[in-house]
């Protein structure tokens, strides 16, 4: 029998073991095949000319995804290493040359590699297929297109991938040439001390995080500490962060177990004495994992959040800077749709210098106003007094605009009575910036002023063909071209965010699962004591469910901690609500996560009794 | 008063259809309130086989088995664990510590599982540690102490639930002749004492503590030997006699 019969069977009889590794592997090929496609895409290629920052947006996410997907396959190749450490051994023992060895594990890796390549590049085929008609439908596209094969995704994926498993298989052949014949039949069977921690880490981990978090909380306009470390700050959060949690694994958890345990009316109830020992006995080997995870997790969560808020807002904000579908500059121009409100505008410009500098504004009269906002439902409007204008100001930010009372119109002084910080009428067209005068003051106001048209339309976002009729005038503004170049964007992103949030969650549900399955070999002669010792399959359940909980919901919980704190401060920086969107994502996030936690469970019970 | 433990032509079957094989065929026997009974046998003759069915680890192919009258084969899956947990208790030749408790949790386990107050668990386990000697390493775990400091453990913890019947399977096969004789010497203690034990050893040796010894080739009851007025020495040579018998295939030594 040859080294490479061997190598075969080996794979034949240990096709369970491999089942992991080789699916983790296609699964990284699928994604990044699908990405590569999509990035290649005739489809893509031409609405990135029309909106541009699709196509760096594409880049930089192969990039990271290429980065991820290598630090995936290189992890859960360690793993399968790790748990072929005896068998490796044994050849060694049996007098097989560590070269040979080397050769076999080389030759294995080479063929899980070829077969996941070809495996996974035909379902990355039509996974992307698939999902490029979501992309197009997702930023409201009615493109349709057929069948798509890239070359170019097809020779970037091979070449990468190849550039992986070279890596992969020099990992392997170093794991061989490092250790000595001894370790390998002792790597587990060595007793460990289990661990105490110490309190002042503990208090450490705590105060770390904490920082991190006042940090992160600062306000960027008006921290004194945001002026001196700029560009270092969100570095320094992140790094306090990462610590935080490593150490919050480190120690803060082993001392909350320790403290568990030594409770003696908790702990000698049922199994959880079991519970809270066995998961001592891992966490300090884990914790790099854990931190790993909740990092991971916090960074998905992060800015998957933040983009499905952008994209939830994306209407709101369409209609808060077009409030009328279209408006332009001249005379009334036929409209072949539902008209649902129509005003003509008469607008004079005044120039008004204030404390910062002289600002222009739009001027219209009293009356035109009352009837934009009977248009718009907003409520009405008190009567304007002599001496007084309404300020309409919707860049207003209470951090850095200037409080503007009052203005001096053609020489004389008005106050202001009341501050709109949104516009009635369409940024693009008119600024934004008004003032509101009583009509006979309008009337003596200098200029001739100039006539605009304001036109609100049913059903905005479905007359393009209207929108370039009347896209000729001038300063045209069109909330249903503005629609379109929202969607198209935040489309693209909400589908690059998703899609990398979903590799990022599915990544951590698979590094727990590993990590778990591989705690099970281990512990299967512990289940199969305590099934001896008379303790029933019901309690033998319950303990690995609390086990596995605190090994998924650890990390989870602490990612779902930093993504709040983040997306806290990212929605304060927008002035924005993210409740409800953020809500909703992570509901989904969850959801995937809970998955991973039952089916780990269930292969972890049905491997042990 | 009824018989402790009655065995009643039990079959256990392994495999199926035409490469079946019985590792159990027709095996009946008793075992009275206060009795120590050694099973011995070659390798293969089913001495495992018959202890992991009585422990109700297993299930038999056929046949009853009787604890104080109540059929245990006929139990469900989780009162049998109950059952084993408050009736049964259980010594291993590899001991069967779990490496991440102490000594202490160890054997207060099976009082954990069964909701025993914590005083109550307390005021029995330091009894027992006492008694066997451990009480000094109650809060070292198992990979910091000896072969035998481990085994005297699992009888800590085989005896804690006060168990009606013991079964100990090889228990002297990992320890030295000291260890092991100081072992056997604590079983025979524990019998004197009213406890049943049932073991199962291919070492004449520890089965000269026994009272009474069952022999078991090929799946059956072979025949027996007991000890009745005889020294220990006397029985062991005996023992030895009917080993000698038994030929080549015998591993007894």
């Amino acid at each position: 029998m040859t080294l490479f019969d061997l190598a075969k069977k080996n794979v034949a009889r240990n096709l369970s073991r491999y089942a992991l590794y080789v699916g983790t592997t296609i699964f990284s090929i699928i994604i990044y095949m699908t990405f590569a496609t999509l990035k290649h895409s005739g489809e893509i290629s031409a609405l990135a000319e029309t909106s541009g920052q699709i196509s760096g947006l594409m880049n930089a996410s192969t990039f990271i995804l290429l980065i991820f997907v290598a630090l995936f396959i290189a992890y859960s190749n360690a793993f399968f290493l790790k748990g072929r450490k005896r068998e490796v051994g044994l050849y060694s023992l049996l007098g097989v040359r560590k070269k040979q060895i080397g050769l076999i594990l080389l030759f294995e890796n080479l063929v899980i590699g070829a077969v996941s390549l070809v495996i996974g590049i035909g379902l990355g085929l039509i996974g992307s297929n698939v999902l490029l008609r979501l992309l197009l439908n997702l930023m409201n596209s009615d493109l349709s297109i057929g069948f798509t094969v890239s070359t170019s995704a097809l020779v970037e994926t091979t070449l990468v991938f190849l550039a992986i498993f070279l890596f992969t298989s020099f990992q392997g052949y170093r794991v061989i040439y490092r250790f000595k014949l001894i370790e390998l039949f002792h790597a587990d069977k060595k007793g460990e001390d289990v661990p105490k921690a110490s309190p002042l880490m503990a208090l450490l981990g705590i105060l770390t995080l904490g920082t991190a978090y006042t940090l992160a909380l600062q306000d960027l306009a008006t921290s004194p500490l945001w002026g001196y470390l700029a560009a270092a700050m969100p570095l320094l959060i992140i790094g306090l962060t990462v610590i935080g949690s490593g150490l919050l694994f480190h120690s803060v958890l082993i001392f909350i177990l320790g403290r568990l345990k030594a409770n003696e009316r908790w702990a000698w109830r049922r199994l959880n004495l079991l519970t809270t020992s066995q998961l001592l006995y891992r966490i300090r080997g884990n914790a790099k994992t854990l931190t790993l995870i909740s990092i991971i997790s916090a960074t998905a969560i992060t800015a998957g959040g933040a983009i499905f808020s952008v994209y939830y807002y994306a209407e709101q904000q369409v209609t808060s800077y077009a409030p009328y579908t279209f408006a332009w500059q001249g005379d009334k121009q036929d409209i072949d749709a539902d008209v649902l409100a129509e005003t003509s505008v008469m607008q004079k410009t005044v120039r008004v210098a204030l404390e910062t500098g002289e600002r222009e504004y739009g001027v219209i009269d009293e009356t035109t106003f009352r009837k934009l906002a009977a248009d718009l439902g907003w409520s009405e409007p008190e009567p304007l007094q002599e001496q007084g204008v309404f300020l309409i100001d919707p860049f207003y930010d209470e951090r850095f605009s200037e409080d503007v009372n009052d203005v001096t119109l053609d020489e004389t002084m008005y106050s202001v009575a009341s501050r709109y910080d949104k516009t009635p009428l369409n940024v693009m067209t008119f600024g934004g910036l008004f003032l509101v005068t009583p009509d006979d003051v309008f009337k003596t106001l200098p200029g001739e002023g100039t006539m605009y048209q304001a036109v609100s339309v049913a059903d905005y976002k479905e007359q393009t063909a209207l929108s370039d009729r009347l896209s000729t005038a001038d300063n045209f503004s069109s909330a249903t071209a503005l629609y379109a170049e929202t969607m198209a964007m935040h489309g693209a992103l909400l589908f690059v965010g998703s899609f990398l949030g979903l590799v990022f969650l599915v990544a951590t549900g698979s590094i727990i699962y590993f990590k778990t399955m591989t705690e099970a070999e281990e512990d299967r002669s512990k289940y199969a004591v305590l099934r001896k010792v008379g303790i029933s399959k019901r309690d033998i359940k319950r303990t690995i469910r609390q086990q596995i909980a605190v090994v998924f919901l650890a990390p989870f919980s602490l990612g779902i901690l930093h993504a709040s704190v983040a997306l806290f401060a990212f929605s304060r920086l927008l002035v924005m609500d993210f409740t409800v969107p953020v809500l909703v994502w992570m509901a989904v996030y969850s959801a995937i996560y809970t998955l991973y936690y039952v089916l780990t469970v269930r292969r972890f019970t049905k491997y042990v009794i | 008063m009824e018989s402790l433990l009655q065995v009643n032509a039990i079959e256990k079957t392994y495999g199926k259809g035409n490469t079946t094989f019985k590792a159990l065929n027709d095996v009946s026997f008793t075992i009275e309130h206060g009795e120590f009974v050694g099973i011995m046998g070659p390798s293969g003759a089913g001495k495992s086989t018959l202890l992991n069915v009585l422990a109700t680890i297993d299930t038999p192919t056929a046949g009853d088995i009787l604890v104080e009258g109540k059929n245990i084969a006929k139990l469900d899956e989780e009162s049998l664990s109950d059952f084993r947990r408050d009736h049964l208790g259980f010594i291993f030749q590899d001991y069967n510590l779990l490496d991440s408790l102490t000594v202490r949790e160890n054997i207060l386990l099976p009082l954990a599982v069964a909701k025993t107050p914590v005083r109550e668990t307390r005021v029995k386990v330091d009894a027992l540690a006492k008694r066997f000697g451990i009480a000094s390493i109650l809060d070292q775990y198992p990979y910091q102490i000896s072969g035998g400091q481990k085994q005297r453990t699992a009888v800590c913890r085989a005896l804690v639930a006060d168990p009606k019947l013991i079964f100990a399977d090889e228990p002297t096969g990992a320890l030295d002749s000291k260890s092991a004789t100081d072992l056997l010497q604590t079983l025979a203690g524990l019998n004197e004492a009213e406890t049943t034990i049932m073991m199962v050893t291919h070492d004449a040796y520890a089965a000269s503590f026994c009272r009474r010894v069952l022999y078991i080739q090929d799946g059956k009851l072979s025949h027996e030997l007991i000890r009745g007025s005889k020294s220990r020495d006397v029985f062991y040579q005996a023992i030895l006699d009917e080993l000698a018998k038994g030929g080549a295939t015998d591993d007894a030594i």
